[in-house]
């Protein structure tokens, strides 16, 4: 739809971050023996599923203008209670039910504190995830739980022919967020409403509770990405969410360089997914210690966030 | 005018307060079906608030509100519409990042079977929208990449979607330029007769006689009149609205002109302008006006240190003088009173005296390092409240309560605080009300006097004429005419405006057609 004369300084804006992935790809396949392998770039895709589907639901709320930190305690939360009740010997039918209704019960919870009590989206949201980590804690004891059945670990480590099924889900998903937002009403008014919210009401859409439904269905992806995450790994390590807290931040502004001038974006933050991944698993090939991980992707972050602002910025210059 | 099926828009004994202020007094308002009503009040008068009343924005706290007959009580923003009631705003609400046909749309897109947006049937529902107001706006384009001016079609063409029987137009051609304005008239012609009832909010005389049927006066919350038109003069409606009479528009008086104050040489203005020159002197009113985008603005935010400039030399004086920031403007005793004063002016959540002694606390109000004689400021500010006839409850209310002409006056006090010898007038009388703009004149008059020099940027041909010495002509980024007001008149102003080149050839050429 865009209609922009392509220009090589366009290019660079609308595709600049997608070129830096490709351009570390071919750089880390030149540096690192056998990084260029099917199996590593199979590995990096399937790594990247949980950080990706999480940022699906980050990316939902950041286009809404808002922002919920609270999967870094909902994906350990789901983790711990999936784990646990597998062990009590629980179906994994009735599991999958609580996982989601803990998503659920999150996502409410998000919705009534921003939406409904107004509290500033950023505090209440990581108020939220130290409550779900304070749950966690009180459920397992600290301890952490192995899964063990084979049948419910082939959910996740299993695959369609050459497809890992983590994958199929992550592209699953994208597919059904990018479609909803671009493509339906809802998602359209999502947009709008992260704009300019008056607009919105002025033409009588109910913007609360469109806002409270995409915290509600944040907190449902929030959960979906903590149950692949931890089938993935096999067991229910202490914190999982606080690993990904920070990946999946940087992974949405990586996002909003890419495509949208400086505003969150599914195809964006599909690919800043893959590109952190790739950045962080080449460094590691290169070997870099495990405790610089945080601090590249700090660094990672603030040039992401950078990029994105300034775009926004000048986005905002060309209006008055 | 007809009977009880006829009056579309009725308010009975409608009243509301905000905190501090009462908006609406046991308002009776009437509107009939097929008429474009206007409705007049100075700033603060209840205008916009009782339109906003009407369209469920605001509930009022008393008082009845129907609309073809119908109680609005507990109906909300979309049981209004259906109503057949639509209201275009003072603030233009749209989405700078969607695009023209997803803006008119919004609200009501065509969806298929899964509820997927039907982007062919909404591009063409926007097309038949748009095409009511303007042919010359693409729908596929970004309303980020229009002008401020084609950005107002387009909200005119989005209240339209609803297919409303009313329509409210809270300042509709405030943001218009000449060429848009011509459009939106040509639309209300032809909603008029499709029986569409307007309701029209103006501060220009010229429009509501050559558009509206009745007019409805309010002042201070209050119903003064209703009346038809052609039954109520100009001037009598300007006094209807003040409840004063006002013999003179403009306070014109010589001033003695003096030495060159402010010296401007070969400015090229980052943003947009090219090759700008100019002298301005003290005493003198030196107005420059263009239509929307000419680059007027642009001109006075480099001057100021606002915006970059690519190159250029400013002198202060007859001594040059380096301005790369608004404080380095300062410094040199620049003033500039913007545009968007909501925006670059003020302080929303702050009071009207700390607006007001923001720029010049340190150098006027402080002893020692920092400490504020509060007093000292109080008195100021209460001074300026009286001077310029500020509608405010007191010195402490928060400037985001008070109405736009209210808050425009308090920037222009804030300015007048600082001492400044040279003032930037950016468009100071845009949305103000009739005693309003008569209390600004006044006061720039009051400062040229007092020797300083005012560069007054303006779209009111008609207030640069009475007001300024010399006017400069701005088209399309550069000064293409520099005239002295005595010796031109309105209509080879707008010429130039207009882009046109030698009026007196033109004119006289004109002359064999006819």
């Amino acid at each position: 739809m865009q209609k922009q004369p392509i220009t090589p300084k366009g290019i660079i804006n609308n595709y600049g971050a997608t070129f830096a992935f490709i351009i570390a790809i071919i750089f880390f396949s030149f540096a690192s023996q056998g990084f260029f392998s099917g199996q590593n770039l199979q590995n990096i895709l399937v790594q990247s599923t949980s950080l990706g589907i999480c940022a699906f639901g980050l990316t939902f709320v950041l286009i809404t203008g808002e922002i919920d930190l609270s999967y870094g305690g909902v994906i350990g939360l789901v983790g711990a209670v999936l784990a646990g009740m597998l062990k009590d010997g629980h179906s994994i039918g009735l599991v999958t039910v609580v996982c989601l209704a803990i998503g659920l019960g999150t996502g409410l919870l998000n919705a009534i504190l921003i939406v409904v009590l107004n509290l500033p989206s950023f505090l209440a949201s990581v108020a939220v995830m130290f409550i779900c980590m304070g749950a966690e804690r009180i459920y397992n004891q600290g301890v952490t739980t192995w899964i063990r059945d084979p049948s419910v670990l082939s959910i996740v480590q299993g695959s369609v022919g050459p497809v890992p099924l983590p994958v199929l889900y992550l592209f699953a998903l994208f597919f059904i967020c990018w479609f909803l937002q671009t493509q339906t009403k809802a998602g359209q008014y999502v947009r709008a409403l992260g704009e300019n919210i008056s607009a919105v009401k002025e033409v009588g859409i109910r913007a609360s509770l469109l806002k409270s439904g995409v915290f509600v269905f944040a907190g449902l992806i929030f959960a979906f990405a903590g149950y692949i995450e931890i089938l993935r790994i096999g067991g229910a390590v202490m914190y999982a969410g606080s690993h990904l807290l920070l990946s999946v931040l940087a992974a949405c502004f990586l996002g909003t360089a890419t495509f949208k001038a400086g505003k969150a974006n599914f195809p964006g933050t599909l690919i800043g997914a893959f590109f952190l991944y790739t950045l962080l698993s080449g460094f590691t090939a290169l070997g870099m210690k495990f405790y610089l991980v945080p601090f590249a992707q700090g660094l990672i972050l603030i040039i992401s966030v950078a990029i994105s602002s300034a775009r926004r910025g000048k986005i905002e210059q060309v209006q008055f | 005018m007809g009977g009880q099926e006829n009056i579309v828009i009725r308010t009975e004994q409608v009243s509301k307060s905000f905190p501090g202020v009462r908006a609406l007094k046991e308002l009776d308002f009437e509107v009939t079906r097929g008429e474009v009503h206007a409705l007049c009040g100075e700033n603060g008068a209840g205008k916009s608030t009782l339109m906003k009343i009407i369209v469920r924005e605001y509930v009022e706290d008393e008082g009845n509100i129907f609309i073809e007959g119908h109680n609005v009580e507990g109906l909300g923003i979309r049981g209004v519409q259906e109503l057949g009631l639509s209201i275009i705003h003072q603030e233009l609400n749209l989405i700078p990042m969607l695009t023209v046909a997803q803006n008119i749309c919004l609200g009501r897109e065509p969806v298929n079977w899964i509820g997927k947006i039907d982007w062919k049937s909404m591009r063409k529902m926007a097309e038949e929208f748009l095409s009511e107001v303007t042919s010359e706006i693409d729908v596929e384009n970004f309303v980020e990449n229009l002008s401020i001016s084609e950005q107002q079609l387009v909200a005119i063409a989005r209240s339209l979607v609803t297919s409303p029987r009313i329509l409210i137009l809270d300042e509709p051609t405030a943001r218009l330029d000449q060429k848009s304005s011509d459009s939106f008239f040509s639309f209300i012609e032809r909603a008029k007769q499709k029986d569409l009832t307007v309701v029209y909010i103006s501060h220009r005389l010229e429009e509501i006689y050559r558009i509206c049927d009745r007019v409805t006066v309010l002042r201070d919350g209050k119903k003064i009149i209703t009346e038809q038109i052609n039954e109520l003069p100009q001037t009598e409606l300007v006094k209807y609205m003040l409840g004063r009479e006002i013999t003179q528009q403009v306070p014109k008086e010589s001033v003695p002109i003096g030495e060159v104050k402010l010296s401007v040489k070969d400015l090229f203005p980052k943003e947009k302008g090219a090759n700008i020159n100019f002298d301005l002197k003290s005493g003198e009113i030196l107005g420059i006006v263009g239509s929307i985008g000419a680059g007027k603005s642009e001109v006075a935010r480099a001057i100021f240190g606002a915006d970059p400039k690519k190159k250029g030399t400013i002198s202060v004086a007859g001594k040059e003088v380096k301005i790369n920031t608004p404080q380095d403007a300062i410094r040199e005793g620049l003033a500039l009173i913007p545009e968007e004063r909501r925006d670059q002016g003020l302080v929303g959540n702050e009071s009207v005296r700390k607006n007001m002694t923001m720029a010049a606390l340190k150098k006027k109000f402080c002893v020692g390092p920092s400490w504020i004689q509060k007093d000292k400021e109080i008195e100021a500010v209460e001074t300026s409240i009286r001077t310029l006839r500020i509608a405010t409850p007191g010195t402490e209310q928060e400037v985001q309560f008070l109405s736009g002409g209210t808050q425009q006056k308090v920037v222009v006090a804030k300015w007048l605080m600082s001492d400044s010898s040279i003032y930037i007038f950016d468009e100071p009388t845009k949305g103000i009300d009739v005693g309003g703009k008569y209390d600004i004149y006044k006061l720039i008059v009051d400062l040229a006097r007092q020797g300083a020099g005012i560069i007054f940027i303006s779209n009111e041909l008609m207030e640069v004429l009475s007001l300024c010495d010399r006017v400069l002509v701005m088209f399309n980024g550069q000064i293409i005419k520099g005239l002295e007001t005595v010796a031109t008149n309105r209509e080879e102003l707008l010429f130039y405006v207009m882009g046109g080149r030698d009026y007196a050839e033109t004119a006289n050429n004109s002359k064999g057609y006819h």
